[in-house]
């Protein structure tokens, strides 16, 4: 039988992270989506947190192994505070969680420690491809041998904050299977384009990228000739991004619950309302039924066991009760849920990312 | 140079408090986190650690009175950096005073040897009395240095702070070793880091009694000079509304300027 205690050190974080989102993240999320920009600092404080050097080991600077449970309640306390700062703080984990589980002993010896330093290393995942039937097992990048040099071809999009990345690990087909590559951003064809206009996520900075015929060495493969089980790196990516839904939800069901009970209309707190009842529980409903099906994930994973299709139909749920969720909240607030001083409008354009984002983060 | 930062748990600052007929005072959190540690302490604590980071400090341990419950605490403590913890925890000090609390405070600090500071939140949010860092000062002997916002400078056996007060700011030197009570100002605290959480939680804090301490005077209920009489909870403050109707705004504005003068608030 699954255990779904904490253990203290999982509390004690949980607690962490969630002042940090309530005191920092909270008090400037709402700016940052208008001015597109996070504070350095809101994001210095939370990369100080270390959620990823927990997954390091010490051999490579960190100080311990990567727990999918942890990741994931960390994820859900960092996207209760805002969903652009969680993705702008776990960006690096959609590198080093890889690195981990599928680099050779020289790619984890150079990488790794990068992401135990003080400072948030300077790279990025380009995992998204720019196309309405974008299916992450057959990229329409493309990755071709030549010789002991790869030649990568294509396009990729949201790539988060490609503008400062000094290295990037790009996604591509390479002989029928997704696998990925460290390109150096000084590379020659590689250019990082404009930066996206999203529907949310707007505080996020992400940018298109194309690669035109871009040479690296054949030893930059991620797992040398190996290469990586791309589904396990997937499933990874999806337990974050879910457990991010799960973060940004609760807080979307919370503003409207305590909104309901505050605002009175016709005499009575409209939470008295059944049509406004019903809809704060089927919220509550939903976000309890997503964050096991996520536990249940990160749990086998943790045994060690594949988890291909559980997290397939953890995300399917996971993307539609995430829109279900904030429009729900945006209709208990009526009229105001439509303005964006209020932020279940931000919640509602977020959650409808969930469905077209991968590979974006990995806690 | 060695530090001590004294600290306590206490209700969190969004607990709901309650209490009953009988003055017995309970309190729930609706964030289900219904204890946090002193927030005023959390400052102490920062700049404990920043004598380490910064001055050289060569070990910051955390120090609290109280029972079990009061580890939690002392692990956020090392968690966010402290170096050792240390609970003082005796059925004979239940219900002490502050005069209490800072005798058993000073015979610890007496205990843990060659401690040149001793840092104190400006007050904890329970009892609000802020008494304890100056009398515990009294206690060791020590030169006590309240509502300090900076530590300027350590080294050579002095220490230069500044002083935040109602008329100003103020920037004195001492000799070691002081007691310290910090206010806000001082520094912003940092979250506790995985790391250090991963390191409290295997941490094993020692626990000292009454009759490890060389305590010099009474403590526990029997000794405290304060008596608790009457404990209540105060009645919910009642208001009005009233709508000042007028023709424009520039009578309603008059209007309103008159009331305000004859409830005296202008």
């Amino acid at each position: 039988m699954i255990d779904f205690t904490l253990d203290e050190e999982q509390l004690m974080l949980t607690n962490a992270i969630q002042r940090y989102a309530e005191e920092r993240v909270r008090k400037v999320y709402r700016d940052a989506e208008e001015e597109g920009a996070i504070p350095d600092e809101v994001i210095q404080a939370g990369w100080e947190i270390g959620l990823l050097p927990s997954a390091v080991p010490e051999a490579f600077g960190g100080f311990g192994d990567h727990s999918a449970v942890t990741g994931v309640v960390a994820t859900e306390a960092f996207a209760w505070g805002d969903l652009a700062v969680t993705m702008s703080l776990l960006a690096p984990g959609a590198v080093a969680i890889p690195v981990l589980k599928a680099g050779t002993d020289a790619q984890k010896e150079a990488y790794l420690p990068l992401f135990c330093d003080e400072k948030m290393p300077k790279i990025a995942a380009a995992f998204t491809e720019p196309d309405i039937l974008f299916d992450p097992r057959q990229m329409k990048c493309t990755a071709v041998r030549e010789g002991d040099q790869i030649k990568l071809n294509g396009s990729k999009s949201v790539v988060p904050m490609a503008d400062s990345a000094e290295t990037f690990l790009v996604y591509a087909n390479f002989e029928g299977s997704s696998q990925c590559f460290f390109v150096p951003a000084q590379s020659e064809g590689l250019a990082v384009g404009s930066r996206e206009k999203l529907m949310g996520l707007n505080a996020l900075p992400a940018f298109r990228l194309t690669l035109t015929d871009v040479l690296i060495p054949a030893a930059n493969q991620l797992g040398g000739e190996a290469g990586i089980p791309f589904d396990l790196i997937l499933n990874c990516s999806r337990l974050t991004m879910a457990a991010a839904a799960v973060g940004m939800c609760r807080g979307a069901f919370e503003y409207a619950r305590d909104y309901a009970k505050e605002r009175v209309q016709f005499g009575e707190p409209i939470a008295h309302r059944q049509s406004i009842a019903f809809m704060l529980a089927e919220m509550a409903i939903d976000v309890d039924a997503a964050r096991t099906m996520v536990w249940e994930a990160a749990w086998l994973m943790d045994q060690g066991k594949g988890i291909t299709q559980e997290a397939t139909v953890m995300k399917h749920f996971v993307d539609e009760m995430a829109v279900r969720v904030t429009d729900k909240a945006l209709q208990v607030l009526g009229g105001y849920g439509y303005i964006r001083e209020y932020p279940v409008e931000l919640w509602l354009r977020n959650a409808r990312g969930f469905a077209s984002l991968d590979g974006l983060a990995i806690a | 140079m060695r530090v001590v930062v004294c600290t306590k748990q206490t209700p969190s600052t969004t607990a709901v408090i309650t209490v009953d007929a009988e003055g017995k005072v309970s309190w729930d959190d609706p964030g289900g986190k219904p204890n946090v540690v002193n927030p005023w302490d959390e400052y102490g604590i920062e700049e404990g650690i920043r004598l380490k980071e910064n001055h050289g400090a060569t070990d910051v341990i955390a120090l609290s009175v109280g029972g079990e419950d009061s580890k939690e605490a002392l692990k956020t403590s090392l968690a966010m950096g402290c170096t050792e913890a240390v609970l003082v925890s005796d059925e004979s000090m239940v219900g002490s005073d502050t005069l209490g609390t800072a005798r058993i405070l000073a015979a610890a600090i007496n205990k843990l040897g060659d401690v040149q500071i001793a840092l104190f939140g400006k007050q904890a949010i329970d009892g609000d009395t802020g008494q304890t860092a100056v009398q515990a000062a009294r206690k060791l002997g020590w030169t006590p240095l309240t509502f300090v916002s900076a530590i300027k400078e350590v080294g050579d056996g002095s220490i230069v702070v500044e002083r935040m007060l109602e008329e100003g700011k103020e920037i004195i030197s001492a000799q070691l070793p002081v007691v310290i009570s910090v206010v806000k100002e001082i520094n912003e605290p940092r979250y506790p880091s995985f790391m250090g959480i991963r390191k409290a939680s295997r941490a094993q804090i020692p626990s000292w009694s009454a009759a490890d301490l060389a305590i010099d005077g009474g403590i526990g209920a029997g000794a405290s000079k304060v008596d608790w009489s009457q404990v209540y909870g105060i009645p919910p403050r009642e208001g009005s509304v009233e709508i000042i109707e007028a023709d424009t705004a520039e009578e309603q504005a008059r209007i309103l300027v008159d009331k305000l003068f004859e409830e005296k608030v202008i």
